[in-house]
């Protein structure tokens, strides 16, 4: 299998066309249609009611102005400190490490500040839980430490108060239960893995025996961790090294974007994908889900089926296994099935590489898969021999024990709830029943949240408490290996915010203590005595604490207990399709709703910003008469035991996407937030209120009808085309093993020559940059980095819609083969920083250029924004400031910005600079030691982010360079270069590693 | 008619009146301070500091500690409100200029400040344009010094400065860009 035919690869499906170019489509002339379809930002403005004469007039005004107010110079002041903090140099930036805690997981950061504002965040190069790399929530968490919208004071009833007022509430109320021993008192907190909150958490439930406390997030690794208890009856967490793997089976987990410790998974999973010439060898991959994830994107075989059918998938598989001899004690009656028609060929060639591969095979399973599932997945790995070798197991510690909320409910139901505080998460926006509780929640007497944000909950209970941004407190963390990291604060909290460790600490003890003596009181206990300050200084320097791992635990499985259940309804039928649950790869459950950039990241599957449509499959789509756009209605009865049975519906548009499961409906949650704030607000569709506790993560018995309306959707898959043409290459490692050569010879043109003499760019530093098609695998986190890095602002749906998005790096999706079996793959593009720019050919005003070390610079004053240059890249890559964009972001978000980047104006045309301040700053220090730059001294934002080692920068002329290395190899093709453009950005052609059985048929 | 509007013209002479009348006349000429006592950070950030409240505490707790001149910096250091300086030399925010390279190439500090240490009150005597910059980017044999001459205000080139700048440029690999991205970022 090759992808030598260019045009099998394609970005949009032809069967679906955009219904909004269909209407205007009968009156408008083809070339109109054509201009629309590839370059909207400019049919939309030959369209606008703003003639060229009101134009100038208004422009006329503006400048008469500017010419009385132009000349006087601005005063401007310079304001030294009194006495200047020690080690602060200003204009100098700082690093320091703290950690992100996300759920139980906990990612290690270094994050830069200028003069005490966090500007920028890496991943911790010692942290096991991201080593140096990072993900996009992580990257663009700072932008929610500088939100406008967040809660800023402690309201009580409404009306705004002081902490202290607080502190005397609680401080009245708590000997009342002491005494009762909690009785009445409940709290909902987020799952965590801290130290602190876990000894807080043990108090709690030693001072308050009669009171709950449950952690409630809307999507947990729950299911994990009682399928692992069920299978040894002891609390372990998985530590998965995907780099000893050479078999990988997914059932249904996105291990490489949406699960737990997805960055080191992706880390140990791109190990194994590295090639250096033909002779490597590669790990292989497959895949079953319901939705086309990023892993499925990767994988080498890939099957679609919904969530029921991947249970019986299971037991197929394990009913094959056992065939071959696995001594699976698990009897045939507890592998029952479900309809199914999957193709015994893929199962049994599946079976055999596992059994050819035992000890360096991996079975792993998503959170949204029932527990019986991990359970039985735990007892493969076990008899696999993988255990001890490709995954791990270490006790679970300091973290919540789960309880059913719909105890909690009942408690409530009851009057038994007397007080109840709620840390941090969202119930009424994200529980299924929201309505319902929140009435109950008004009957309880006290109700105290500790939130970012004045959000739905916030409406429902009398104390509001602002809780601080990880980057304004003092906390701590165990992530998932066992390693205890450290938050420390890298700015004073903005506002009169709390974080949860004071907040947990004032709740238990009664006391008013800051964060930094609650946590270095846990510490005193983990630290050695003698050594306290020191060891204490060096984890605040480290961020974490060194060889500290838990140790690994090896149980053979209860084997009675290692059963599936009794197969589950079968769905399929035509009336009735199956729901599945995502977290959405912009907004996770919905908290990061009000941040703009994750919202105008495009979703790395649909490339759709502000927006979470239904995703179906073309063959539903076509049995349903839908269309991209279209809205549908789901509809679903649901029982409780107390109350009448209820029908809950919601409408959503819906997403045509190859790869998805046949009458399967896909649905994200996280959007359709009531009051997220000024960007979240009624952003999207909600999803929650039809979703169902029990089988929170899949439903059966949906009924889909369209409504007939239609909704507009900003997708940015339409703009920037490169139809027809040999963007991507591929092949198949046996193909690169006969064909070593196929990527460059993939297009044939004749000899390049130019027209004028060239640049010789044979002195000096030579940068260039390659991307290793092999190793992306299209999860953004280059696209925020790039975002946070280069002060890139955020448009707004409207501009999205109109192709006037400003991604200096955005990540082209391909598919390939057909719907049901559709490939994807993914191919970040920036600027090529070609060496014949075209772009610099048509500037009428130089305002771009090369310099001597073959950048392509944008100087954005001289740029009068005639957007040639723009027209005349082939690949699409410059970005112009159609609006001030950054004018009005408000003081607070201004913080946020890099002082090393230029901020833009409008007018101007952008793009990818390499990162040029990072270049100079390198340059310069280098420079001030009278040396030459080393490789790797200079590490571009994206390159820094990247999870997997997809980019790479450096000095071309330096032979031993990485970059230099890796265009040497023979996968390393230019895109476009047939066009003479002479790239400086570089591509290695993909390579996929199918299973031979399966590829002779 | 825009010849006027330039830099030369517009900015050259800027002499704003500070919060207080503090002499470089006095402190760098006449005592010859070094420049590098209140501006300390110049060899270690891109931008150089004005010196903390502190620093002029250094002497002026001993020397003069009742001057009436003095109340705003004994006020400022006894309150902790740091004095507002009114900005003499400024680029534009899209240039982005760093001290500890020019430093470091032999550049002085009156090469573009003006002799600073003859100036009762701070004024800009150069245009600091970008013509400006790159006259001296293309050819930077008048204004590199040897490194321990970099703050004397009273440098001149002696004769052989030709010779002694070629020998400085290779030792120190001094090569000025004149590419935008050398400033432009």
């Amino acid at each position: 299998m090759i992808n030598d035919d260019s045009n099998k690869n394609w970005r949009l499906n032809p069967a679906q066309t955009n219904p909004e170019s269909d209407s205007v489509q009968k009156t408008e002339t083809e070339s109109v249609n054509f201009l629309k379809e590839n370059f909207p930002a400019l049919s939309e403005d030959l369209k606008s009611p703003l003639s060229r004469r009101s134009f100038m007039s208004i422009m006329g005004a503006s400048m008469a102005l500017a010419g009385l107010a132009g000349c006087r110079r601005p005063v401007e002041k310079i304001i030294p400190y009194v006495i200047p903090p020690e080690n602060i140099v200003p204009g100098v930036p700082e690093y320091y490490a703290t950690t992100m805690p996300f759920g139980m997981s906990a990612y290690g950061l270094i994050v830069e500040t200028h003069e005490g504002r966090p500007t920028k965040i890496e991943g911790n190069p010692d942290h096991p839980s991201t080593r140096g790399m990072s993900n996009a929530y992580m990257q663009a968490s700072l932008l929610d430490l500088y939100d406008p919208d967040r809660a800023k004071k402690l309201l009580h009833k409404g009306v705004e108060t002081e902490w202290h007022n607080f502190v005397e509430f609680w401080q009245k109320l708590y000997p009342k239960y002491v005494e009762s021993q909690g009785k009445g008192l409940a709290i909902i907190s987020e799952s965590f893995s801290s130290p602190t909150l876990g000894r807080l958490y043990r108090e709690f439930k030693q001072k308050f025996p009669k009171a709950i406390w449950y952690a409630y997030d809307p999507i947990n690794d729950e299911n994990i961790y009682k399928g692992i208890k069920l299978a040894t009856g002891r609390d372990l967490r998985p530590v998965y090294d995907y780099s000893k793997a050479d078999i990988i089976l997914s059932l249904d987990c996105d291990f490489l974007l949406s699960e737990s410790e997805s960055i080191t998974a992706a880390h140990g999973f791109a190990e194994r994908r590295r090639l250096e010439d033909e002779s490597g060898s590669m790990n292989r991959l497959y895949v079953v889900e319901p939705t086309l994830s990023v892993t499925g994107g990767m994988a080498d075989h890939r099957l679609a089926m919904n969530s029921v059918q991947i249970g019986s998938f299971i037991a197929v598989l394990t009913k094959e296994l056992k065939k071959r001899g696995l001594a699976v004690k698990v009897d045939d009656q507890y592998l029952r099935l479900s309809e199914h028609n999957f193709d015994d060929k893929w199962i049994s060639a599946l079976a055999d590489d596992l059994m050819a591969n035992r000890g360096k095979s991996l079975i792993v399973a998503g959170r949204r898969q029932s527990e019986s599932i991990h359970a039985l997945v735990y007892a493969l790995n076990f008899v696999l021999g993988n255990i001890g070798v490709t995954v791990n197991y270490v006790e679970l510690k300091d973290s919540p024990e789960n309880y059913d909320i719909d105890e909690l409910y009942k408690a409530i139901d009851k009057g038994e709830v007397s007080t109840l505080m709620i840390f941090g998460c969202n119930p009424i926006y994200n529980l299924p029943y929201s309505i319902s509780f929140g009435n109950q929640i008004k009957k309880i007497e006290n109700t105290i949240y500790l939130s970012n944000h004045q959000n739905e909950t916030s409406e429902y209970v009398n104390w509001l408490v602002p809780s601080s941004h990880y980057l304004e407190s003092w906390g701590d963390t165990r992530a998932a290996d066992g390693t205890l990291g450290i938050i420390q604060p890298l700015i004073q909290p903005l506002y009169e915010s709390k974080s949860i460790f004071e907040m947990a600490s004032l709740i238990v003890t009664g006391e008013d203590k800051g964060g930094f003596e609650i946590v270095r009181q846990t510490w005193k206990d983990l630290l050695p005595v003698l050594t306290f300050e020191k060891s204490w200084r060096q984890v605040l320097h480290d961020g974490l604490l060194r060889d500290n791992i838990s140790a690994h635990i090896v149980a053979e499985p209860d084997w009675r207990k290692v059963r599936l259940g009794s197969p589950p309804l079968v769905s399929g039928s035509s009336k009735t399709s199956i729901i599945e649950f995502y977290p959405s790869a912009s907004t996770f459950d919905g908290r990061y709703a009000n941040n703009g950039w994750l919202q105008e990241l495009p979703d790395p599957i649909t490339k759709i910003t502000w927006d979470n449509p239904a995703l179906i499959s073309p063959n539903t789509a076509k049995n349903h008469e839908l269309q991209n756009g279209d809205m549908i209605k789901l509809s679903r009865r649901k029982f409780y035991d107390t109350h009448e049975p209820v029908d809950y519906e919601i409408e959503i548009p819906v997403w045509v996407t190859p790869g998805i499961a046949e009458n399967t409906i896909i649905l994200s949650l996280g959007y359709g937030r009531r009051k997220a704030g000024r960007v979240g607000d009624n952003i999207g569709f909600d999803v929650y209120p039809i979703r169902d506790y029990d089988s929170s993560y899949f439903m059966d018995g949906i009924t889909l009808t369209k409504t007939g309306a239609t909704h507009k959707l900003a997708c940015t898959q339409e703009h920037h085309t490169m139809e027809n043409r040999p963007i991507i290459r591929q092949a198949t490692l046996e193909h690169y093993r006969r064909h070593p050569e196929f990527a460059p010879e993939m297009v044939e043109h004749p000899p390049l020559n130019s027209l004028w003499d060239e640049r010789k760019y044979d002195e000096g530093y030579q940068w260039g940059m390659a991307i290793d098609l092999n190793l992306c695998i299209g999860c953004n986190a280059c696209t925020i980095a790039c975002q946070s890095e280069n002060n890139i602002p955020v448009v707004g749906k409207d501009q999205v819609i109109r192709g006037r998005e400003m991604h200096w790096i955005r990540v082209d999706r391909y598919f390939a083969g057909d719907d049901t079996n559709a490939e994807m793959m993914h191919m970040p593009v920036p600027c090529q920083h070609c060496e014949n720019a075209p772009c610099e050919q048509v500037c009428p005003v130089q305002a771009t250029q090369h310099d001597k070390e073959g950048l392509n610079n944008m100087v954005y004053n001289r740029c009068v924004g005639t957007r040639y240059c723009s027209n005349n890249c082939p690949y699409k890559v410059r970005r112009f400031n159609f609006y001030n964009y950054t004018k009005e972001i408000g003081e607070m978000l201004k913080m946020a910005q890099n002082p090393d980047v230029t901020v833009r104006s409008r007018g101007v045309m952008e793009k990818c600079t390499y990162c040029l301040q990072r270049i100079n700053r390198a340059k310069i220090a280098a420079k001030i030691d009278n040396r030459e730059v080393r490789d790797g001294e200079i590490v571009t934002a994206c390159e820094q982010a990247c999870p997997t080692g997809a980019i790479s920068f450096g000095n071309l002329r330096d032979q031993k360079s990485r970059v230099a290395q890796l265009k040497k190899q023979n996968r390393n093709y230019g895109l476009l270069e047939e066009l003479n453009t002479k790239p400086r950005t570089s591509y290695l052609a993909r390579i996929k590693n199918p299973n031979p059985k399966l590829e002779q048929s | 008619m825009w010849y006027y509007f330039s830099p030369k013209y517009t900015n050259v002479g800027y002499r704003p009146k500070q919060p207080l009348p503090y002499s470089h006349k006095l402190h760098a000429g006449d005592l010859g301070i070094d420049c590098r006592y209140c501006h300390y950070d110049i060899e270690a950030s891109p931008v150089a500091n004005l010196p903390p409240t502190s620093v002029c505490m250094n002497c002026h707790k001993m020397i003069l500690p009742e001057s009436e001149k003095l109340l705003k910096v004994r006020e400022s250091y006894a309150t902790g409100n740091p004095i507002e300086w009114i900005r003499v030399h400024k680029l534009a925010d899209f240039a982005y200029f760093d001290h500890r390279a020019h430093l470091r190439a032999g550049v002085g500090c009156a090469s573009c400040h003006g002799n600073v240490g003859q100036m009762e009150v701070v004024q800009q005597v150069e245009p600091l344009s970008m013509s400006w910059c790159l006259d001296c980017h293309r050819n930077p044999d008048k204004a590199i010094r040897p490194s321990d001459q970099v703050t004397n205000m009273k440098w001149t080139p002696p004769a052989n400065q030709i010779e002694i700048a070629a020998r400085l440029k290779t030792e120190n690999k001094i090569a000025p860009p004149t590419d935008c991205s050398g400033c432009h970022r």
